[in-house]
């Protein structure tokens, strides 16, 4: 079957209805009155008479032009005939972006639609399907179009708004400079890198959904408060309501102005079980739902019986860290804070932070440039307006990592052995200014807070869909990750759940170590981004050079010569036939 | 055909009836008397032939000369002088009058033919003839040029049939003028046969078109007939022409033929000519028209 590389030379062919028409009109009748009808009926019937289409048919001119016509729409077309063999190699880089689950039918059926051409001249077609979030495995490699079928039917986009071009680069060096590169999104913007093309399916559509939650207490009582927002250039009307495992409350209704932010709130249910708040639905579900779990940060038990002089610094720690507790046993606290005294050099053996208290107060003022050293408990903190004085220092050993400098004076440095770590302060802070600056106070934040993580512990959270999660497990025990959607269906046990990220659907997850659960959280959507469908639009994959495609999967015509002389033939003897009858006539 | 046409036709045929006639001295005559030698006895100036007196006989045209040298009453014959008799057989088809310089040669050779015998002081009765339908046209129709009217109202249940001339009632020893393109099909012998009845002499006219012997047909027609106004398709290539040219040649050829042996004078009269010089040119040399 050939294929045309220049298939407007096929509107030659209206050659044909002009050729006719032209002979038509040539022979049409003319009206003449004779007298001598009865003379002509002598002649043969047959030759002499006849319908109009009959009459053409002995035309010699006629065939010979309707040939030529046909030869010549045959030889513009340029036709081709396919290789045997030939592949063109096609890669589909699928926007993952949430938002695409929206489009996600329409997007199957375009693609679908599109592959004919895609595939081009081509006997077969090697296709390699991936997401535009990177890393991720490929959704389909093979030339089976019924298994890039169900590849995609499970396909499930639920990323944020992720930049495709790692993705493109990887499609283009899969199929090389020969082959195509697709990109099927909702939202096109700008023109794509790596001669990649575009499939866009989105269009723009109202949208309202909740995009995060906050709790706080008032009262006594737990409160949460949503956020529900418009992404939509108009007005809409919703209702929402809080479900739980053993009811729900009454729908109300939301009215939201245009780009309108609107906070719910309530305190939260006690006792309760799957709570979730819920906006009646709309095309895209995903924010239309807010599973809710009472937070519960892991406990931070802190042992502050020290010196007095830092009392007053333990206790203003105690109250600014969140789930802290005080505790006077320092063989079960999580953090000591401890003073350093050269008569009494022993230090608490667990997660300590360590002043130096000197007592004679008399040492001068520190000199020398503070230099902060690169490490992610110092990262963007300014050091430069502290001023100590001259102490007594703590032993420094070498596998201390010192934080910052004055000088040459190590003036806070961390110790770390056997999972435990001592933040060293080498200066006394009462007799400095450390206390009034930010940077004293958010590298001590930072280290409780990194304590507090390391701490293997129950959390409750309310997270995002997709959030990297850290979670601190005993070693050599595995996880046991549990999941289950916002009613609270749990997920198929075939569903892959990865303890390093939240599931990628709102709903509850769990995860257990042993008896233990280490985790318990809520994931909502809340990426307003994706939310946002007023930059959706529609595309079709404009038309790419492909020329040198279309020739490498195809060869020409043997016979073209021939037809061409055919041609030229058909054309000489219409002359001469038409030629002739105008010389008789 | 209109008046003025007609008119124009009556003053082409008296222009050719001065220098024309028809063949009425080359008939013997017998009948009303005239101005036609008859075949008989009469009382005109030609000396004829003598005989012996019997009674009866017209004393006025006894010999006295020569009972004066014989003593016998010898009788001194002349010529009889007669009215020559005429029938004229107008064919009133369509086919004589669908084309305007077809339609007025045939008004001027009917003209023609009546005032020839007006001059010649002939019998002269008309009949039109269209299919099947005859009727006896009052010769007083000629001079309010309403005769082709009348001719044309023929009633007639087929136009395309023949003319038929068995109706036409013919008077004996006449000149049967048949002015006709005899374009229609069949055999011209029942024709000649019925003309030629009663010692009838035949003189056929038979006005006829260039386009109608030599046309110039290529390609596609529409062929109306103008007896039916039917249509014809037909699509004329070379050969078609050439055997139409060949069926043309044989059907006048036929009635030629026909004519011959009926010692009948057909003459083929072309429309595209002047009158006279057609007349001249076809009706003399075939002896259905003498000088006058």
């Amino acid at each position: 079957m050939p294929v045309f590389a220049n298939p407007l030379g096929l509107v030659a062919l209206l050659g044909i209805p002009a050729v006719l028409a032209i002979h038509f009109l040539q022979r049409k009748a003319r009206e003449l009155p004779v007298s001598t009808l009865f003379l002509l009926d002598h002649t043969r019937r047959e030759a002499a008479s006849g319908r109009r289409f009959e009459r053409l048919i002995p035309s010699i001119p006629l065939w010979m032009q309707l040939l030529a016509v046909l030869l010549l729409a045959w030889l513009l077309a340029e036709p081709r005939y396919r290789k045997s063999g030939s592949i063109q190699r096609v890669a589909i880089v699928m926007d993952s972006s949430a938002s695409m689950s929206v489009f996600k039918n329409e997007a199957l059926a375009r693609l679908m639609k599109q592959l004919p051409e895609l595939q081009g001249a081509a006997t077969e077609i090697q296709l390699t399907v991936l997401e535009s979030a990177p890393n991720r495995p490929r959704l389909h490699a093979g030339s089976s179009i019924e298994e890039l079928e169900a590849a995609l039917d499970k396909w499930r986009p639920r990323d944020g708004p992720i930049d495709p071009t790692q993705a493109l680069r990887l499609a283009r060096s899969l199929v090389s400079r020969d082959g195509t590169v697709l990109y099927l999104t909702d939202t096109p913007a700008g023109p794509l890198p790596f001669e990649a093309r575009l499939l866009a399916v989105g269009k723009p559509m109202a949208n309202a959904g909740f995009t995060g939650v906050s709790f706080a207490t008032e009262e006594g009582a737990l409160v949460w408060r949503a956020l529900v927002k418009n992404h939509s250039a108009k007005a809409i009307e919703r209702t929402w309501s809080v479900l739980t495992k053993t009811g729900s409350t009454q729908p109300r209704p939301l009215y939201l102005e245009p780009g309108a932010l609107v906070t719910l709130q309530a305190a939260f249910p006690k006792d309760a079980e799957n709570v979730r708040l819920v906006l009646s639905p709309d095309r895209f579900p995903l924010d239309d739902v807010l599973p809710l779990v009472a937070p519960k940060p892991k406990p931070l038990v802190l042992f502050a019986a020290t010196s007095p002089a830092f009392a007053g610094l333990a206790e203003k720690l105690l109250r600014a860290l969140d789930a802290a507790e005080s505790s006077k046993d320092a063989a079960s606290a999580d953090l000591s804070i401890a003073s350093y005294n050269p008569l009494d050099p022993a230090l608490p053996s667990g997660n300590t932070i360590v002043f130096v208290e000197d007592e004679t107060r008399t040492g001068a003022w520190l000199k020398g440039g503070i230099v902060a050293e690169a490490h992610p408990l110092m990262d963007g903190l300014n050091w430069q307006s502290l001023l100590a004085r001259e102490t007594i220092q703590l032993d420094r050993q070498p596998t201390d990592t010192v934080l910052l400098w004055q000088d040459k004076r190590p003036l806070i440095f961390l110790r770390e052995s056997n999972g435990i770590r001592q933040l060293h302060f080498n200066f006394d802070p009462t007799l400095s200014n450390a206390e009034k600056q930010p940077a004293f106070i958010v590298l001590l934040h930072r280290f409780a807070e990194s304590i507090r993580a390391e701490k293997i512990a129950g959390v409750c959270e309310n997270l995002e869909t997709g959030q990297p999660l850290t979670v601190t497990a005993a070693p050599g025990i595995p996880l046991s990750v549990t999941a289950a959607d916002a009613s609270g269906t749990p997920f198929p046990k075939s569903t892959i759940l990865d303890p390093q990220s939240a599931i990628s659907d709102p709903g509850f997850l769990t995860i257990r170590q042993g008896d233990k659960t280490l985790l318990t959280a809520a994931v909502h959507f809340a990426d307003p981004r994706e939310a946002d469908f007023s930059a959706c639009a529609s595309s079709d994959p404009e038309e790419m050079g492909s020329t040198a495609a279309f020739e490498r999967h195809t060869r020409p015509d043997p016979l073209w010569r021939v037809w061409m002389l055919v041609l030229l033939a058909a054309l000489m003897v219409s002359w001469k036939f038409t030629s002739r009858s105008l010389q008789t006539a | 055909m209109d008046l003025p046409a007609l008119q124009l036709a009556h003053t082409a045929a008296l222009v050719a009836a001065a220098r024309l006639r028809l063949p009425l001295r080359s008939h013997t005559w017998k009948g009303q008397a005239g101005e036609f030698t008859g075949s008989g006895t009469g009382s005109s100036l030609d000396f004829q032939d003598h005989r012996a007196y019997s009674p009866g006989d017209d004393p006025r045209h006894i010999n006295w000369q020569a009972y004066a040298r014989t003593g016998t009453y010898t009788m001194k014959l002349f010529r009889e002088e007669v009215r020559p008799v005429v029938d004229l057989i107008l064919d009133a088809s369509e086919s004589m009058f669908f084309e305007e310089r077809k339609a007025a040669r045939t008004a001027e050779l009917f003209y023609f033919i009546t005032e020839s015998c007006a001059v010649a002081g002939a019998s002269l009765t008309i009949h039109a003839v269209r299919g099947d339908g005859s009727a006896q046209l009052d010769p007083a129709a000629l001079r309010t040029h309403r005769w082709l009217e009348t001719a044309r109202a023929l009633p007639l249940t087929d136009p395309a049939i023949a003319p038929d001339l068995a109706k036409v009632p013919l008077r004996s020893n006449a000149i049967r003028v048949f002015l006709s393109d005899l374009l229609f099909a069949g055999d011209p012998e029942p024709v000649f046969r019925h003309l030629g009845q009663r010692h009838g002499s035949i003189v056929i006219l038979s006005p006829w078109l260039e386009a109608e012997a030599r046309p110039d047909w290529s390609g596609n027609y529409e062929f109306i007939d103008p007896e039916r106004h039917s249509r014809h398709p037909h699509r004329i290539e070379p050969a078609t022409l050439r055997q139409y040219l060949e069926a043309y040649t044989n059907h006048f050829a036929l009635w030629k033929n026909a004519a011959r042996r009926h010692q009948a004078a057909l003459a083929r009269i072309p429309a595209e000519e002047e009158l006279v010089t057609a007349l001249f040119r076809e009706a003399v040399p075939a002896r259905a028209l003498e000088s006058a």
